[in-house]
C-alpha cells in the first residue's frame, strides 16, 4: 500500500482552509473557526502534554488569562483585536514563567490536579475582581461584523502551530523532550537538562491558548468567568490530541478534525444525547485505540512512521560512509 | 594520587536508619577498569548512584579530577564527563536505537550527531538495530544500547551498572573486548557486577563491599585469596 505523505495532507488541508470562506456559508466559517480554535489549542498542549510527557487540565488557565486580557484591551482602549491577541499572548507566557517553576517540581497526577486548580483559581479571581473583570456579568465587545479576518488569523495561527510541531518532532530537541516523557530521571543522568526543557516547553505553549483566549471573546463578542475557564474546553482539547494520537504531528489535526465534526453532526441532529454520544466516542476510542488514529494509520502503513529526518540523515551519513 | 580521576572519600549513606554505604573510600585510576563486587544490599547501586548525582550522601565528598561534585546535579555531574547505564535498562522505549544515542548527543551539529552514533553502533557491532524501536530490543542488546548512549556523551569515565549481568559469556567476552578498547581510547571503566568470573579476571583493580562497607580492596589476585570476600561470597 502507498504511504500517505504527511506534506501531502498538511498542502490539502491548507488549501481548503485558504478558499473556505469565499465558497463557504457563514455558518461554515463560524464553525471552522471554532474548530481552528481547538486545533490551536491541541497543538499547544501536545508539545507539553504529547512531547514532555506533562500532561494536565490547567490549559485553559492560559485561555481564560488571554479572553480577559484581550477583551479588557479591547473594551476599555479600543485596541484592534490582533495587537490585543499579541498582547494576551505575551500575558499567557509571563504568568507561564512565573508559575513554571513551581508547578513543574509537581509530577505526573500531582501537575495534572495542580494545573486543573489553578485554572480554578484563576476563574475566582476573574470573578472576584469585578472592577476590572465585570465579575459574574463578563464583558461585552462590539460584535464583528465580517468573521472572516478573524477565520484568517486563527488559520494562520493553526498552520504556524502545524509547522512547529513538525520541526519539533524532527528536532533534537523533539527527542529530549521525549526522552523526557519516556524516563526523566534517565534524562537527567544522561545530561539532558529537563528543568528548563520542561519550562521552557511550558511557557510555549501557554503563548498559542492566550491568543486563542482573545480570539475566543471577540468571536462570542462576550466573556465571562465560566465560558473563558470552561473545563469543557479543555477536556475536548485533550480528547482530540489523546484520539488523534499525542506526541505526533498529524495527531492533533485528525483528533480535531474528526471530534469537531462529529460533535456538530451529532448536536444537530441528536441535541438530547450528543454528548453521551461524544463521551462513549472517545472511551471507545480510547479503549481500542490507545495510541491514536495517527498510530493505527502508521502501524496499518498508510502513513509513514514518524520522525524521519534523522533516519534519513543516517541513510546519508552511511552512504558517504561507504 | 596524581592520576585519579574519580575519587569518594568517607561517604556514608542512610535510608530511614537502614546504613547503607559506612565511611567508604575508593579511588579510580585515570585509564583504567576497576571493578566493585558484592552480594546483593551491600550498597553497590547506591554507591553508583551517588556518583551520578542521583543521591546526595549524608556524609563525605566525591571528586572527578581535582572537582567536588557531591552537591552536583546528575545532569551537571554529565557535563563533567561522567557518564552511566543502568542495572535495570533504562532505554527511551519509544523512540529507535538511533534517537535514543542521538537524543543525549551534545553539541548543535546534528549530522556530527548522528555520524558519531552510527560510529558507536558500529564500535559495539549492532549497526544493525539503528532503526528499531527501544521496546522491541532483547536483553543483551539494550546492554550495548545502552553503553553506545552512554558514549555518546563522549565521556572521560564510564559507570557501568552490572553490564554483565543476566547476558550469555559470549556477548560478556565481546563486552569486555569493547571495554577494553574504551581503555585504549583513555576511557576510564568503573563498573559494578556480581560476575565474578569477568571481575576477577579483568579489573585493574577490585573494591569488595559487603552490608555497605568495604571488606577488601587489591588486584584481582589478591581479593581472590581475601578471607573476609570468602567468607561475605563462599
Amino acid at each position: 500500500m502507498s504511504k500517505v505523505s504527511p506534506l501531502v495532507i498538511a498542502a490539502a488541508a491548507g488549501f481548503v482552509a485558504l478558499v473556505l470562506p469565499f465558497v463557504g456559508s457563514d455558518y461554515a466559517v463560524s464553525f471552522s473557526i471554532q474548530l481552528l480554535i481547538f486545533l490551536v489549542l491541541a497543538y499547544s498542549w501536545n508539545w507539553i502534554g504529547g512531547y514532555a510527557g506533562y500532561t494536565h487540565f490547567g490549559q485553559v488557565g492560559f485561555f481564560g488569562i488571554g479572553a480577559y486580557v484581550g477583551s479588557i484591551l479591547i473594551s476599555r482602549w479600543e485596541v484592534p483585536w490582533y495587537f490585543a491577541a499579541i498582547a494576551a499572548a505575551f500575558a499567557g507566557a509571563l504568568t507561564a514563567v512565573v508559575l513554571g517553576g513551581a508547578m513543574l517540581r509537581l509530577k505526573g497526577p500531582f501537575f495534572a490536579i495542580g494545573m486543573f486548580g489553578l485554572a480554578r483559581v484563576l476563574e475566582a479571581f476573574a470573578l472576584a475582581f469585578d472592577s476590572i473583570t465585570g465579575g459574574g456579568t463578563g464583558i461585552y465587545l462590539k460584535p464583528v461584523s465580517d468573521l472572516r479576518p478573524l477565520y484568517y488569523g486563527v488559520a494562520a495561527m493553526a498552520a504556524i502551530m502545524l509547522l512547529l510541531t513538525w520541526k519539533l518532532d524532527n528536532s533534537r530537541l523533539g527527542l529530549k523532550l521525549l526522552a523526557i516523557r519516556e524516563d526523566e530521571n534517565a534524562a537527567e543522568s544522561l545530561g539532558i537538562r529537563t528543568t528548563r526543557l520542561k519550562i521552557g516547553t511550558f511557557v510555549a505553549s501557554s503563548v498559542a491558548p492566550a491568543a486563542m483566549g482573545t480570539f475566543y471573546a471577540v468571536y462570542l463578542g462576550f466573556i465571562d468567568p465560566p465560558t473563558a475557564f470552561a473545563p469543557n474546553l479543555e477536556l475536548t482539547t485533550i480528547a482530540m490530541v489523546l484520539l488523534g494520537g499525542m506526541g505526533t504531528v498529524l495527531g492533533p489535526l485528525c483528533g480535531a478534525l474528526v471530534l469537531s465534526v462529529v460533535n456538530e453532526v451529532l448536536w444537530a441532529n441528536y441535541p438530547q444525547i450528543y454528548l453521551a454520544c461524544v463521551g462513549v466516542i472517545i472511551l471507545l476510542a480510547v479503549l481500542y485505540m490507545p495510541r491514536g488514529i495517527v498510530n493505527l494509520c502508521m502501524k496499518s502503513g498508510w502513513l509513514a512512521i514518524g520522525r524521519p529526518l534523522f533516519r534519513r540523515l543516517a541513510a546519508r551519513e552511511e552512504q558517504t560512509a561507504s | 594520587m596524581s592520576d585519579t580521576i574519580l575519587a569518594v572519600e568517607n561517604v556514608s549513606k542512610r535510608f530511614a536508619g537502614r546504613i547503607a554505604l559506612d565511611d567508604v573510600s575508593i579511588d579510580v585510576a585515570r585509564g583504567s577498569i576497576t571493578g566493585v563486587i558484592g552480594p546483593n544490599g551491600s550498597g553497590k547501586s547506591t554507591l553508583f548512584n551517588i556518583i551520578a548525582g542521583t543521591l546526595r550522601p549524608d556524609e563525605g565528598r566525591v571528586l572527578v579530577g581535582a572537582r567536588d561534585i557531591t552537591r552536583a546535579s546528575a545532569a551537571e555531574i554529565c557535563a563533567l564527563g561522567v557518564a552511566r547505564t543502568f542495572q535495570i535498562s533504562r532505554l527511551f522505549a519509544e523512540m529507535t536505537v538511533l534517537e535514543n544515542l542521538v537524543a543525549v548527543a551534545r553539541g548543535r551539529d546534528d549530522r556530527a550527531a548522528i555520524a558519531l552514533a552510527l560510529e558507536l553502533l558500529d564500535f559495539l557491532e549492532i549497526s544493525g538495530i539503528a532503526d528499531h524501536w527501544g521496546a522491541e530490543l532483547s536483553y543483551g542488546q539494550r546492554k550495548l544500547v545502552e553503553i553506545a548512549r552512554a558514549l555518546m556523551l563522549q565521556p572521560r569515565i564510564m559507570l557501568l551498572d552490572e553490564p554483565f549481568a543476566g547476558i550469555n559469556p559470549r556477548l560478556q567476552n565481546r563486552i569486555v573486548e569493547h571495554l577494553r578498547a574504551l581503555c585504549a581510547r583513555g576511557i576510564t571503566v568503573f563498573f559494578i557486577d556480581h560476575e565474578m568470573r569477568i571481575v576477577l579476571s579483568e579489573c585493574d583493580l577490585v573494591y569488595v563491599l559487603a552490608e555497605g562497607r568495604l571488606i577488601a580492596r587489591g588486584d584481582t589476585q589478591s581479593v581472590r585469596n581475601d578471607e573476609r570476600v570468602l567468607q561475605a561470597y563462599f
